[in-house]
């Protein structure tokens, strides 16, 4: 019964995710499309969090659901004006894309398969406490590097999508 | 097995979308659905990391580097989505059969 609780949670996230990221994939229409990411998002951090990972679930929330979705609604409404009609998203084919993608998905199991043995377990949460410790540790050049990688960002966003000054 | 399966199930959905997709906005948003099957392996991975007697600095590491992966995700996210303003400002539209120019 202790055991059964967290499997139908894992597997109701895992639902959930897919549901999501088929609705993103599939919709036609802008905004459910937003919806269906914001569901895939939200169940991503639901799965960090039952793994133990609690501090990623929450920056998963912060800097994704919070963020990048906030970010993916502005561009849909800067570009897809609503005095233009409603758009429709139409999918170029779904035959070649999707032997595609299912080829490749397959081979990709295949290549993971060995490391089922490692999944399944799960026991407490490092907390961010470790966390910083490791990021200002071992991690720092990684962490400077995310950082450094940031500001360009930043610098590049502005330039794009100041115009050119007309 | 389940964690593996559903990490190949969402990166095999998102690159669907990526071939199938028209609109330069879809095309982003399932290029993160893509990003999402991997990170969630990568934490997976990690928490079987935690079971073991001397792997608890380990999973610590993989939460920090998962960490990165979405700072470097959001960035990516930011700069797609200018670029995409920016083109559809220009081309006053954001479907990518009618992007054929490389000139600025």
């Amino acid at each position: 019964m202790t055991d059964s609780i967290p499997v139908a949670l894992f597997w109701a996230l895992g639902a959930v995710a897919l549901i999501g990221a088929l609705t993103t994939v599939l919709a036609r229409e802008v905004m459910r499309m937003a919806l269906g990411l914001g569901a895939f998002l939200l169940a991503l951090a639901g799965l960090f969090a039952y793994f133990g990972f609690g501090f990623l679930a929450l920056a998963e929330l912060f800097v994704y659901v919070g963020g990048v979705l906030i970010l993916i609604l502005f561009a849909i409404m800067l570009v897809h004006r609503s005095g233009e009609g409603r758009t429709e998203l139409v999918l170029r084919d779904v035959y070649v894309p999707g032997a595609a993608a299912l080829l490749l998905g397959v081979v990709l199991f295949r290549m993971l398969e060995p490391a089922r043995s490692l999944v399944g377990t799960i026991t407490a949460a490092g907390g961010p406490g470790e966390l910083s410790r490791v990021l200002l540790g071992p991690l720092l050049a990684q962490f400077e590097v995310a950082g450094a990688l940031l500001l360009v960002a930043l610098v590049a966003v502005v330039v794009m999508s100041g115009g050119d000054g007309e | 097995m389940t964690l593996i399966v559903l990490c190949c199930a969402i990166f095999a959905i998102g690159l669907f979308g990526v071939l199938a997709r028209k609109d330069t906005v879809a095309i982003l948003a399932s290029i993160e659905v893509m990003l999402g099957g991997p990170l969630l392996l990568l934490v997976g991975l990690g928490s079987a990391a935690r079971s073991g007697a001397t792997a608890a600095a380990g999973a610590v590491r993989v939460e920090g580097i998962a960490l990165l992966v979405i700072v470097v995700i959001a960035a990516e996210a930011a700069v797609g989505l200018a670029l995409l303003v920016a083109v559809a400002r220009k081309t006053k539209s954001t479907a990518l059969d009618e992007l054929t120019e490389v000139k600025g």
